[in-house]
């Protein structure tokens, strides 16, 4: 429902479902910790059932964000509302939101069982035993370690308890499951492999997830949106896609995906289209992105995968070197060294040019890129 | 460097190793081993004086024990809340409190408390039509419990405050995030996970108050314990019989001891 509306990118709708369904808020927040400013004027709508990621690089306030959301900080300023309500100096305990720790933070001294039924047994009026014991036999069915239950936390793999934590939150039905970095601490295989089943669950409960990570693969798979932090400050939200192809800064254009970036200064704005002069002399033609006007520095980002090579150059191209090349199954990856503009990477597809598939170290390559590819973006 | 340390060991446990083996002697002599028996055990054991005074000792341990452990558990867990130059100040105070002494605090006990009888007594009895019969707080049973409790307080704050901080600040965050109040948190996650320090911390407070001469000798007024007992015995002439009673007491400590630092251990040990 909502998913696919995000899907179709559409930028209002989507914006007014959010408006009528937003599950949680944050209205201009601020945390500030003695002088150093962990989050600033935090805007944020969460959608009701939605996967939401905060990422950014370490320190640039994501950790307190979320414990915000979870009532373990209080906004210096600002306000934050779950379900409608202002919870901004509510106990994390009278919060309905539940958390899954980056350490798990499970309780040695209970059995896996115990841990999970705990959030249950707190609940008054009191919830009676049986249906505990159902909803922790659920729960761990759920996170597939039935039969689990009177096993010790230190008997249980890593993995395992990353799946006790999630099962001790799940099973309080949350209306909203809060994660930091819940995947950190995992080899990359088992990260591969609970990633997909954080998928499934969310999509099978319907509980909204905000998730924080620093691994953008991490956020581009998981999430429905992402919202990208910078030194406490959201740079932009949106879905992947949208980060990836509309970037509103190089920042973010550098931390979504990678991408080469040609420095410059614009001499020309057209509605959403203008020209950029670059290092070199060479006036390139695009689509502009994020806050630009005339005469500001700003740079050209081209992603790796959408620059073109050729063995013969025209007017048009731009001449390199061949660095390195490393050889990936489907595409190969040039870096490419150009006069004026620097090292170039390239992800070149698997080539039929007999001469492009030999291209070696030191070889002369030409390189271009259609107009829609790149884009214009304010120089930070 | 090892022969040296050896003969440190000798010189600290010779002694020790002597009474002990005098307590087994047969004979009169505390100072003449003349064959072996345990009679001076058991003459000990039938001593109604000696049994009297660990009597008391055992009280008098038990109680500063417990108050000790709880007093010093619910300071260890105030003071954890706590940054900056108030919590620098109590740790000042704490370790302090460890380092001084035992002669300085049963004479600043002694004389605190004697301070306080004067000026309350006399106030109290005021309240009695007569003042011969009014209750008079003095030295005994009661400032004995006391003295022993102020001092090893300190140790059981130190003992469970190491503890506590070796738990992850997570651990009581989640349980506030599955639900649990304050106290509930405290109840079903900190004590748990503390009692081992706790308990630790009891055994060393007991092995403490049982041991202790110098603060009682100085607040004990007329009772007596064992450690008193010893003293005043020693003063007639050395028995086997004190031997006996004083290898007792040694065993038993180390066991108590033994049985602490093992607790430590074990709770400090993460179990995977
Ligand atoms: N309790 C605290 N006291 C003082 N400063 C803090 C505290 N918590 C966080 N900070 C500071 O606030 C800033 C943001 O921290 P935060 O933990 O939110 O970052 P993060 O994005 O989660 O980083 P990471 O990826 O390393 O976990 C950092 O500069 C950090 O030093
Ligand atoms: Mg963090």
């Amino acid at each position: 429902m909502l998913k696919s509306n995000l899907d179709m990118g559409n930028e209002a709708y989507t914006e007014r479902a959010v408006a009528s369904a937003s599950i949680a808020e944050l209205n201009d927040v601020s945390k500030l910790f003695g002088t150093v400013q962990a989050v600033s004027d935090m805007n944020l709508r969460i959608a009701q059932g939605e996967f939401l990621s905060f990422l950014g690089p370490s320190g640039c306030g994501k950790t307190t964000a979320l414990r915000m959301l979870a009532g373990f900080e209080t906004p210096t300023t600002g306000k934050v509302l779950i379900d409608g309500r202002d919870v901004s100096t509510l106990e994390p305990y009278k919060r309905p939101v539940n958390m899954v720790f980056q350490s798990y933070a499970l309780f040695p001294h209970l059995t896996v069982g115990r841990n999970i039924a705990y959030g249950l047994k707190q609940r008054r009026p009191k919830i009676d035993s049986k249906s505990i014991d159902d909803k922790v036999t659920h729960a761990l069915e759920t996170v597939r370690l039935s039969g689990f239950e009177n096993r010790r936390i230190w008997e249980m793999s890593g993995g395992q308890q990353q799946r006790v934590a999630l099962a001790r939150a799940i099973v309080n039905e949350p209306k909203l499951l809060l994660l930091d970095e819940p995947l950190a601490a995992l080899d990359r295989k088992l990260r591969k492999e609970m990633q997909i089943e954080l998928q499934d669950l969310q999509r099978d409960l319907g509980i909204t997830f905000v998730l924080v990570t620093h691994d953008q693969e991490e956020a581009l798979s998981l999430s429905d949106r992402i919202c990208v932090m910078r030194a406490g400050r959201i740079v932009q939200t949106g879905t992947p896609q949208d980060l990836y192809d509309q970037p509103n800064s190089r920042y973010v254009a550098d931390f979504v995906g990678t991408s080469n970036f040609f420095d410059g200064l614009v001499n020309q704005i057209n509605g959403s289209t203008g020209s950029i002069s670059l290092r070199g002399g060479r006036i390139y033609k695009s689509h502009l992105s994020g806050a630009i006007s005339v005469g500001n520095d700003a740079c050209l980002s081209v992603r790796p995968e959408q620059i073109r090579l050729h063995l013969s150059g025209t007017p048009e191209t731009l001449e390199g070197k061949v660095l390195n090349r490393i050889f990936l199954g489907e595409h190969t990856e040039y870096l490419i060294s150009q006069e004026s503009l620097g090292n170039i990477t390239v992800l070149a597809p698997r080539q039929s040019d007999e001469g492009l598939s030999n291209l070696g170290t030191g070889d002369t390559v030409y390189m271009d890129w259609s107009a829609d590819a790149a884009l214009i973006l304010p120089k930070d | 460097m090892r022969l040296y340390a050896f003969c440190v060991y000798v010189f600290l446990y010779t002694p020790i190793a002597i009474i002990a083996l005098f307590s087994f002697s047969a004979g009169r002599s505390a100072s003449q081993l003349e064959g072996f028996s345990v009679k001076w055990y058991g003459r000990a054991v039938n001593n109604p004086f000696v049994m009297d005074a660990l009597g008391n000792s055992i009280f008098v341990a038990f109680v500063s024990a417990t108050l000790a452990s709880i007093l010093g558990t619910l300071m260890a867990v105030g003071l954890q809340g706590i940054r900056g130059p108030v919590r620098a100040f109590f740790d000042a105070l704490i370790y302090i409190a460890v380092m001084i002494p035992g002669i300085v605090i049963g004479i600043a006990t002694l004389i605190a408390l004697v301070t306080v009888f004067d000026v309350v007594n006399p106030w109290v009895a005021s309240f009695w039509a007569d003042a011969a019969a009014a209750p008079k707080l003095s030295m005994g049973m009661g400032s004995l419990i006391a003295a022993h409790t102020m001092f090893t307080l300190a140790l059981v704050v130190i003992i469970v405050r190491a503890r506590l901080s070796s738990l992850e600040a997570a651990l009581s965050e989640a349980s506030a995030d599955l639900y649990a109040t304050p106290f509930g948190t405290f109840r079903q996650i900190t004590l748990p996970l503390i009692a081992p320090a706790i308990l630790a911390g009891f055994l060393l407070s007991f092995t403490f108050s049982f041991d202790d001469f110098i603060i009682a000798f100085f607040v004990a007024g007329s009772e007596t314990t064992l450690p008193i007992y010893i003293f005043s015995s020693i003063r007639r002439g050395i028995t086997p019989e004190v031997n006996a009673i004083g290898t007792m007491v040694m065993v038993a400590s180390l066991i108590l001891l033994i049985i602490a630092q093992l607790i430590l251990r074990g709770g400090a040990k993460p179990k995977r």
